[in-house]
């Protein structure tokens, strides 16, 4: 089996930061030959202003952002991890940083100056599991009509099954953010 | 893997016509060096045009608000989004052996490449390895399908042209792959031929004689196609020099595959990080000079020819052996234990009722799709089912670098440039 990128892909991003911008990187994990970096929401524009600039890292290729729901771990940790995975065709390397927010604030910076293509990866993020990117310029739904209801790859939206209130289990009609959650229609 | 060579490396062998073309312009009244942008006085007398979704020239359903001066475009939005399925919360709610049906369906006309990634991504979680006769069939399987691609795009960004010869010429070679497609996996486009730990079952015998028929006879339909449009004047004209992409702006907006690689970045998920075996073979990487669609065209035919050559090398070396994984956990067992063994019977009462725990983690796996880098990020939480699985869809970000490269073009050259991007829209939206 073959990693990728060998031998151990994001190491050259973890260690540059770890030298440049040491008070930026709060946690650095590595599994199955891949190294993640957790970095604030404050640092993430100098340190991918810094990845995407440095000769040693030249990660000027954004391969994707997304984000992870992880509803039941607040308040102990934050709710979404927002993942930006870039590469560096110089040096053919990818890695992954993970900025933390809160349900009650899911706000991360925008990368779309540091990064053309970040433009529509933000914005079907923001779409699919409704993460604001401050500063964008025109954060508005890509891929589902303008007028739909939620962000569907929230784990407690509920996408299959219609939820109906009986006399034994009348908190079904309350409103979605409130509903138990071991409800039918969740996925989580 | 070494570092790859310095960009604007050794180019394939281009000649760009330039004073053809120029002469070309100069017949239409345009001086030499000059962008159609540069003529058109931007006063209050733009137009907005609404292109498709409806259209035959945006390969599915693509929209685009064009915001014109005459016929230049100043501006296009692209709005996406209509064949968006929501497979990625699917993949959430179906064990891991039932997503491969649905990747099958995200870049319709690669679905090999789709299966390919989704099951070296578990694979990677369940840290396990599929034979060798399964790696090369793999491979062999994935070449084809990037033939069967590339022969469409050929096809359709030929027809978007005008030239309709070269699409009949297209069809008549890629139904004998999709008859390879239909004899592997009995389904000629959605194959899910590719499963978690291995393939759906072995090749039967009349693979060989087919693949090995592939192998003698599409050199010299390659060459057919190439006869057809690739010293075509009107092709050339309306291609050389069209819809730029200079390096720099192809990695800042992500580009990845025959986009990247025509505007002279020799970027390749097949060399660059090998997976399944890849690095046992030898081929080229081939890429342009410019960074316009006749580039494009250029490294899409090239690609075709290094295809072949994996290919054959592929079927030439095909070792014997299985081709699944013996890991009961991931494979099922063969039918004939199940009548001896009892082990067996639970490992596959098991895995069809409750399919597969892969340990919690996260992994990233890319793969060279004919359109770029596909990848999947997996997110595991220990259970039978993907807890996030976000797929990176390469004609998704090679759309989002359009408006860039048709601004200051004619409307009429438009339909070209979407043409030499590729997409599918299935990718596009998922």
């Amino acid at each position: 089996m073959t990693a990728v990128g060998s031998p151990m892909s994001g190491a050259r991003a973890a260690d540059l930061l770890e030298r440049e911008l040491p008070t930026a990187v709060r946690r650095r994990d590595s599994g199955l030959g891949e190294v993640t970096i957790w970095v604030d929401r404050a640092d993430l524009v100098a340190v991918c202003t810094l990845l995407r600039d440095h000769p040693d890292a030249a990660y000027t290729t954004p391969v994707f952002v997304t984000a992870v729901d992880w509803p039941d771990r607040e308040p102990a940790e934050p709710r979404f991890d927002v993942v930006y995975m870039l590469r560096s065709l110089q040096h053919n390397d990818v890695c992954r940083l993970i900025v933390q927010v809160t349900e009650d604030d899911p706000n991360v910076p925008t990368l779309e100056e540091v990064f053309a293509g970040m433009d529509w990866h933000e914005r079907e993020c923001f779409d699919l599991l409704g993460i604001t990117f401050t500063g964008h310029h025109d954060l508005k739904r890509i891929l589902l009509p303008t007028d739909w209801d939620g962000h569907p790859l929230r784990k407690d939206y509920a996408s299959f099954g219609e939820p109906i209130a009986f006399t034994h289990n009348l908190e079904w009609a309350l409103p979605a953010a409130e509903r138990p959650r071991d409800m039918p229609g969740g996925s989580r | 893997m070494t570092a790859l060579p310095p960009l604007g490396g050794p180019v394939t062998d281009v000649d760009p016509l330039s004073e053809q073309y120029e002469a070309g312009r100069g017949r239409l009244g345009i001086e030499p060096g000059l962008d159609a942008i540069d003529l058109v006085e931007i006063g209050d007398s733009t137009m907005e045009l609404n292109m498709g979704p409806m259209h035959p020239s945006t390969h599915g359903v693509l929209r685009l608000v064009l915001n014109l001066e005459g016929e230049v475009v100043l501006e296009c939005r692209p709005d996406i989004g209509y064949l968006h399925t929501g497979f990625e919360k699917d993949f959430e709610r179906h064990t891991y052996q039932q997503c491969i049906p649905y990747t099958d369906r995200m870049d319709y006309l690669s679905p090999l490449f789709n299966n390919l990634g989704f099951s070296l991504a578990v694979e990677r979680l369940l840290g396990i390895e599929v034979p060798l006769r399964g790696q090369y069939l793999r491979v062999i399987m994935c070449e084809l399908c990037r033939l069967a691609s590339h022969l469409l795009w050929y096809g359709t960004s030929a027809l978007d042209l005008g030239a309709t010869t070269a699409f009949v010429y297209a069809w008549r070679d890629r139904e004998k792959l999709l008859d390879i497609n239909e004899l592997v996996s009995g389904v000629r486009m959605h194959t899910s031929f590719i499963r978690v730990g291995g393939l759906l079952a072995d090749v039967p015998d009349a693979f060989y004689e087919m693949v090995g028929a592939v192998i003698k006879t599409f050199p010299k339909l390659i060459d057919e196609h190439e006869l057809l449009i690739t010293k075509n004047p009107i092709f050339r004209q309306r291609t050389i020099g069209l819809g730029t992409l200079t390096p720099e702006d192809a990695m800042a907006y992500g580009a990845t595959g025959p986009v990247l690689r025509g505007s002279g970045v020799p970027y390749d998920l097949r060399k660059a990080q090998p997976y399944s075996s890849y690095d046992h073979f030898d081929f080229d990487v081939p890429i342009g000079r410019t960074g316009d669609v006749y580039d494009r065209y250029l490294v899409r035919m090239q690609e075709m020819r290094e295809s072949l050559k994996i290919i054959t090398q592929a079927f030439e070396n095909l070792p014997d052996g299985p081709v699944n994984t013996t890991d009961r956990r991931v494979a099922l067992p063969p039918r004939n234990e199940l009548n001896t063994s009892m082990e067996s019977l639970i490992h596959h009462f098991k895995l069809v009722t409750e399919g597969m725990r892969v340990p919690a983690g996260q992994v990233y796996q890319a793969v060279e799709s004919p359109r770029g880098e596909l990848g999947f990020y997996l997110v595991s939480d220990g259970t039978n089912r993907p807890y996030r699985c976000k797929v990176r869809a390469p004609s998704f970000s090679n759309l989002s670098a359009l408006p860039h490269m048709v601004r200051g073009e004619l409307i009429a050259d438009v339909v070209a440039v979407i043409g030499s991007i590729d997409i599918v829209l299935g990718d596009v939206d998922r």
